[in-house]
């Protein structure tokens, strides 16, 4: 074999190898859980620590929500809708689009007492727009099947 | 592979003639860490939760520092040209010439950020995992900082040019290896993020020093 | 040589490209003007309030056009760049150059219009989740090629430099596309995509579409003018130019 194409079988070994080490360890990471975002789950089951700044979040429980009389305090309840849900207090404004069922990111501390001391509270929106007619139509028929 | 043993011999022989480009970015780390230390003042008890990250945007910058001279001086006395005349594979070279470059100043960097962690008051427990994304990092820096030395070494004095052009590539390092000291220092597992470093590297060390050969092309060219 | 072949060698004369390219600019001037005018009156004074959101969501017609265009006029970049190196072929290099500015100023159309929606709806003006990330680095390596650009005083030099670069940056697209599906970012996956029905009705989506051909066709439009510009800058020693300049 000449030396230039000596140099074209290294490089095409080397890509290829290089490549394949990206894609295993790019499919190894996948498996892990890497957004430092603890759904209800790992609140519920003690696997998040305590005490330490994290991201949780969850969807807000229906009929939870409950204000201070004064101030801007506010406590609810997120919820997976699968059995583990856990309380979250904030005092602050909240965004425009929370509400009841909406899905919410919070950053805060778990307290002892299981309690989610969030310091900021912001709301995920879903790539589904619709006027409101139609969402109360949607509602109506999913209602009553 | 002989190129990439002499290429690697004659680059550590040169650094070691040369210490003072070694030097520089270690003191200049070293500096940075005390400035940021005395700049916080009292409140450093405070600084645990920030410092993972402070260290880690400190040892990219001195990284990027080092890597910007990084073909300057072969660039100068026409050691680039004998490089990209000598028809052997370009990219083995530049993996050489790089692995060398990266044993005198990440490598060393890495070394010292146990106690750079230990001067910005990084918890106790976070300090491995700070050396270990920074022994993954700090060669994906290197890397991806020579495609910009590469692009800027004919320029004068093309030192801000190449941060600018760098610094954004840097990015999505810099996540995952603060990511990594900040998992670790508050307790949760930092596996998934050192894997990430891991694939940025693995993609780094495979196209980098092929965008390096056809940048150095380029402005060797005239 | 194919029809395609042949256009394509073409296209590697400027003095080619500028001759045809004047109906062009006209055509996709106008067309970007109207279809922007109906598109955004249409979306922000007729389309129908969203069932959560209410009225501020109305920033998808500008925010979501921009946000798909500033991605694809990188992706734009980096086959000019690939061209350039290939075929040394002038005009892809001055693509590059007159692209990088507009694809900035498109990207930092995106960033703002999405701080501004993020506010009302996340309760953040800005996030460092990978979507937003990713956007800004694709913000900052625009301001990279232009800085290697102006850095650089061989004009041929400078152009295979940043044609380099624009290669090296594609690397970024992906990232920004599929950030959205590989980690939970609070940036809500793609409303509109070319496999699957839209996720709003056609009151909503049809004011999209016409804004985003707008979009399309006014950047089109800049960037016509822009290489004519770039052409007749280079050419001026040309005597075709000083023709061409003499007639007008």
């Amino acid at each position: 074999m000449n030396r230039v194409r000596r140099g074209r079988l290294t490089a095409a070994v080397f890509l290829l190898a290089g490549t394949a080490a990206t894609v295993a360890l790019v499919l190894v990471v996948l498996n892990e859980n890497i957004n430092a975002f603890h759904p209800p789950e790992r609140i519920v089951n003690g696997t998040a620590p305590v005490g330490v700044t994290i991201r949780a979040g969850g969807m807000v429980m229906p009929g939870s929500v409950s204000r201070d009389a004064e101030g801007l305090g506010v406590s609810f309840v997120l919820s997976d809708f699968q059995g583990s849900d856990f309380p979250v207090r904030f005092v602050g404004i909240l965004p425009d689009l929370f509400r009841e069922g909406q899905g919410i990111l919070a950053t805060g501390q778990l307290d002892a007492s299981g309690t989610f001391m969030a310091h900021e509270v912001l709301a995920k929106h879903d790539e589904n727009y619709m006027p409101p007619e139609i969402a109360d139509l949607a509602a109506h028929q999913s209602a009553d099947p | 592979m002989n190129i990439a043993v002499a290429q690697v011999r004659r680059d550590f022989l040169v650094a070691f003639h040369a210490r003072a480009d070694a030097v520089h970015p270690v003191a200049f780390f070293a500096l940075t860490v005390v400035l940021f230390g005395l700049g916080m003042g009292p409140e450093r008890h405070a600084m645990g939760a920030l410092a993972p990250g402070m260290v880690w945007v400190l040892a990219l910058l001195a990284t990027m520092m080092a890597t910007e001279g990084l073909f300057r001086r072969d660039f100068e006395d026409g050691t680039l040209e004998q490089l990209l005349l000598h028809g052997r594979p370009l990219f083995v070279a530049v993996l050489a010439k790089l692995f060398a470059h990266w044993c005198v100043t990440g490598l060393i960097l890495t070394a010292l950020s146990p106690l750079a962690g230990l001067m910005l008051q990084v918890p106790p427990e976070g300090l491995p995992v700070l050396a270990a994304s920074l022994a993954l990092g700090t060669p994906a820096l290197t890397l991806i900082g020579a495609i910009a030395a590469a692009l800027t070494v004919g320029l004068g004095r093309g030192g801000v040019l190449a941060a600018v052009i760098a610094l954004p590539l840097f990015v999505p390092v810099l996540i995952f290896g603060a990511g990594a000291s900040l998992s670790a220092a508050s307790g949760a597992s930092p596996a998934g993020e050192l894997l990430m470093l891991g694939a940025l590297l693995a993609a780094a060390l495979t196209l980098a020093p092929f965008a390096v050969g056809l940048a150095l092309r380029v402005s060797q060219e005239y | 040589m194919g029809r395609f072949t042949t256009w394509f060698y073409r296209m590697g004369s400027p003095r080619w490209f500028f001759d045809l390219s004047r109906p062009w600019l006209v055509g996709f001037l106008v067309a970007g003007i109207v279809l922007l005018t109906v598109g955004t009156v249409w979306g922000l004074g007729f389309a129908p309030p969203d069932y959560q959101q209410g009225d501020s969501y109305r920033i998808i017609y500008i925010h979501v056009p921009s946000a798909h265009l500033a991605e694809a006029l990188y992706v734009a970049m980096g086959v000019a760049g690939i061209v350039v190196l290939v075929w040394r072929m002038k005009l892809a290099d001055m693509f590059i150059a007159v692209t990088a500015p507009v694809g900035m100023a498109i990207t930092g159309i995106a960033l703002l219009t999405g701080a501004i929606w993020g506010r009302p709806t996340w309760g953040a003006w800005w996030v460092w989740d990978a979507r937003t990330t990713s956007v800004l680095v694709l913000f900052f390596l625009y301001v990279g090629i232009m800085a290697l650009r102006q850095a650089i005083p061989r004009a041929d030099q400078a152009g295979r430099a940043a044609a380099v670069l624009a290669i090296v940056g594609t690397v970024n697209v992906p990232i920004i596309k599929y950030s959205v599906d590989w980690w939970l970012t609070l940036h809500q996956p793609a409303s509109i995509t070319f496999t699957a029905a839209p996720a709003m009705p056609p009151s909503m989506w049809v004011p999209l579409l016409v804004n985003f051909l707008g979009f399309y066709s006014l950047v089109a439009a800049f960037l016509v003018a822009g290489l004519r510009n770039e052409v007749l800058r280079r050419e001026a020693d040309a005597q075709w130019v000083r023709d061409w300049v003499g007639r007008s």
